[in-house]
């Protein structure tokens, strides 16, 4: 599925990111992301996260190759979640800017939201960084209200 | 498990969003963000069933979930291993999450989103810390725990107390010197009018004295309808809950007959504590303060049990009164009417009662002052006992049987700080008197 410019506006806000993985036994694991890269096809995204704070969100992913990537505006709530087959790639120095550039604005974000400062650093940490490659087949409105849960992405208003 | 649920206290208060994971029949992951998760007791959480259908039928259907918690403190994160155990739509559990949400939901300024329709219960499996590579600061225990001997002696104040007055003061000076926090109001229930009516506060420019709650409004009229403590912990950003009244309005008074309703603009967190004796509403202990999180667990144990403490004062405060009361009062003649004129003007559709064109009190208190008024103007006295008040007022207002202690409270204190001509002292139980400097004329305004 590809991202259309709505979605590509969204992602170049200042956000926060979550992802889930799962096991082969069906048992969720869940870490929070610290960065991402869409790739220039616009179906696929690098989602980065720390795999020495998620290890288990590392293993599920090698084990079973399949993400869920939840991105919010933490200013109004909007979210997006991506969903589909993911593998785990080899981090660049690029993934590495993308990781510290989204984090400055995260903080900076939640600062001027009103978050202690102090409390933000145990969730972003680019210690041990990952890169999951989503190949994205679902894309879902996640904002809370009416249109939570429903499709969204190509062809939406 | 090493990490119990009582240790994550600070993760339950609904600062910091929660994360949900669960997984579909066929392994397809999903997350969301969660608004509320309540610690039901030691093995289990509740989670507010108001999220999205895709987690919903995610847990039917595969009962392993995923959550990290944060600790709204230090911003410390855990991650848990849950499962389904099943949903509850009705019940004492299923109020305390709706209440618990409603508060959490207000305090990200999202309670029109979120409406409760259910909660998923679950059992704990699993809690690890998720490793963090900043030392985190543990600010909750910087604070010292609540003294219990601190809390029985505030506790034998109240109890010793000799009238509403000294009870209500008492309370507020155990929320200060106790618990040390600055800013606080007592509240009485007024279910002639369905409000909530400031009667003492500490910590205001402005004392609020009289000023108003309607119905179930905000965090105080939920505590008082629902009979529950509730707080919200982080105010950064919500606009404050909807009792506040611009600054103007101290100098609206007399228009419009509402005192403003005291308000810390810092306020960060807020608690509405509800004081019940036995079953019975006798009205509601606020406070607030400009820290985040400043109410943790046994400092709301330490206000519920002063709230209760005080809630029982009161009704006993008010079955001595009627008790020890004469029947009539002496009829010592009031001292001849010398001076300028007062004029007391009682508004009959809201028992409303300016002196000299200044606003004093509605409701019952008002109704009161106006009886006293026609006594001394008809008798010559200046004496009055509450058994007399109560067989005047108490067919119209039925309210006053249990709470004419306090309505007369309010009506003190509200001639004291308008600095009125005339004042209400107590001169005993179950009477008092109104000293009255100069002639009063009484006017009638309103059908």
């Amino acid at each position: 599925m590809r991202l259309d410019d709505k979605l590509l506006e969204f992602l170049g806000r200042p956000l926060m990111c979550i992802i889930a993985g799962a096991d082969a036994g069906g048992r969720p694991s869940a870490g929070r992301g610290v960065g991402f890269d869409v790739q220039e096809d616009r179906e696929t995204i690098d989602v980065i996260f720390s795999a020495w704070q998620s290890p288990r969100l590392e293993a599920d992913i090698r084990q079973t190759g399949r993400v869920a990537a939840t991105f919010v505006s933490p200013s109004d709530y909007v979210s997006f979640q991506l969903k589909g087959r993911a593998s785990l790639q080899e981090t660049t120095a690029r993934h590495r800017d993308c990781a510290e550039r989204f984090m400055a604005a995260a903080t900076n974000e939640l600062e001027a939201l009103g978050v202690p400062r102090h409390i933000i650093p145990p969730w972003l940490t680019a210690r041990g960084i990952r890169v999951a490659r989503l190949a994205i087949s679902e894309i879902y409105v996640q904002t809370p209200g009416p249109l939570a849960g429903m499709l969204a992405g190509a062809g939406s208003p | 498990m090493s990490l119990r649920l009582s240790d994550l206290a600070s993760c339950f208060e609904g600062v910091i969003p929660s994360i949900i994971a669960t997984a579909s029949a066929d392994g397809m992951p999903n997350i969301s963000y969660l608004s509320h998760v309540v610690r039901v007791d030691d093995a289990h959480v509740a989670l507010s069933n108001q999220f999205f259908a895709k987690t919903a039928a995610n847990i039917r259907a595969n009962p392993k979930v995923t959550l990290i918690l944060v600790d709204g403190f230090t911003g410390a994160q855990f991650l848990l291993d849950i499962g389904f155990v099943r949903s509850v739509d009705t019940g004492p559990l299923f109020d305390r999450i709706a209440l618990q949400l409603k508060a959490s939901s207000a305090q990200v300024g999202m309670s029109e989103v979120m409406r409760l329709r259910s909660a998923d219960i679950f059992r704990v499996h699993a809690i690890e810390a998720v490793p963090s590579d900043v030392e985190t600061i543990p600010a909750a225990a910087s604070r010292a725990p609540v003294s219990l001997p601190a809390l029985s002696e505030a506790i034998r104040a109240v109890e010793q107390a000799a009238d509403a007055g000294g009870i209500i003061d008492s309370l507020l000076a155990a929320v200060r010197q106790v618990l040390g926090y600055g800013n606080a109001l007592v509240l009485i229930h007024d279910s002639h009018h369905g409000c909530m009516v400031t009667a003492g506060s500490i910590g205001y420019e402005h004392s609020g004295l009289g000023s108003e709650i309607a119905g179930s409004e905000g965090l105080i009229g939920s505590a008082a309808a629902t009979a529950r403590t509730i707080k919200v912990n982080d105010m950064s950003r919500l606009r404050r809950f909807g009792e506040a009244i611009g600054q103007e309005a101290e100098a609206a008074e007399n228009l419009t007959r509402t005192v403003a309703f005291p308000q810390l603009p810092a306020a960060m967190s807020q608690i509405a504590v509800p004081m019940i004796a036995r079953g019975t509403m006798k009205g509601v202990l606020f406070i607030e303060s400009a820290e985040r999180l400043a109410f943790r667990e046994d400092d709301e144990a330490a206000l519920e049990i002063l709230a209760g403490q005080a809630a029982g004062a009161l009704a006993n405060s008010e079955r001595e009164a009627a008790a020890a009361e004469p029947a009539q009062a002496a009829r010592s003649a009031a001292p001849t009417a010398v001076g300028r004129e007062i004029s007391v003007v009682h508004h009959r559709y809201d028992d409303s009662v300016f002196v000299d064109g200044t606003y004093i009190v509605k409701g019952v208190a008002g109704a009161l002052l106006r009886l006293m008024v026609e006594w001394h103007l008809a008798e010559g006295r200046n004496e009055f006992t509450n058994r007399e008040m109560r067989l005047a007022a108490g067919a119209r207002m039925p309210d006053i049987k249990d709470n004419l202690e306090t309505r007369l409270l309010l009506l003190r204190r509200r001639l004291e700080e308008k600095q009125a001509p005339l004042r209400l002292v107590r001169i005993g139980r179950g009477r008092v008197r109104l000293n009255v400097d100069g002639a009063l004329t009484l006017g009638t305004a309103g059908a």
